[in-house]
């Protein structure tokens, strides 16, 4: 009877382990990244709306014109 | 995002446009843009292509990690920034204006 709890944590810490270690890697570098820095940004076609319209923008619009932020976000509505 | 509207006059300085992109659709984009007070595009990437091209899908959200891609003008990445490290843009800011000085 008096195992089971040790046994409980030592399972949960296991699970728990690879979580962590994913965490840290996406933090540290790119290595879990499949575009790496250099490489050539795969080309988009996006919308979004105006108020009025949905207007169409490609990465393509700002070569040699612009650099470009994409800024990846999770979902609208959240911080970040 | 909000962060990236706070430094974006200093963006435009430094010839860089911003991007927002999220698998949500434009009009829920739309009114999550006038309500953080964000001008500039916040693009719905809906079913997720381009997530997944660009590699940042995540099953377990089913949707897109906190990532921003810095790209040139010749279209190449010049900088990556990944989850909490993405929402601050200082250094994306400062890549864009070292970049500005040295042409």
């Amino acid at each position: 009877m008096r195992q089971r709890p040790m046994w409980a944590a030592a399972m949960t810490l296991a699970m728990l382990l690879p979580l962590v270690a994913t965490d840290s890697r996406a933090q540290g570098t790119d290595a879990s990244m499949k575009l790496k820095v250099g490489d050539t940004a795969p080309e988009f076609k996006l919308q979004y709306f105006d108020g009025h319209d949905l207007k169409d923008v490609k990465l393509s619009d700002y070569h040699g014109k612009k650099n470009v932020v994409v800024a990846f976000y999770i979902f609208a509505f959240t911080g970040g | 995002m909000k962060a990236f509207q706070q430094n974006l006059q200093k963006l435009e300085a430094a010839d860089t446009q911003v991007l927002g992109v999220s698998m949500d659709s434009p009009f829920a984009n739309k009114a999550f843009a006038d309500q953080i007070g964000v001008t500039f595009p916040l693009l719905s990437d809906w079913g997720g292509d381009v997530t997944r091209e660009y590699g940042v899908y995540v099953d377990k959200y089913k949707a897109a990690r906190r990532i921003n891609f810095l790209i040139g003008k010749d279209g190449k990445i010049l900088e990556e920034q990944l989850d909490r490290e993405a929402i601050d843009p200082t250094k994306i800011v400062d890549a864009c204006e070292r970049k500005k000085l040295n042409r």
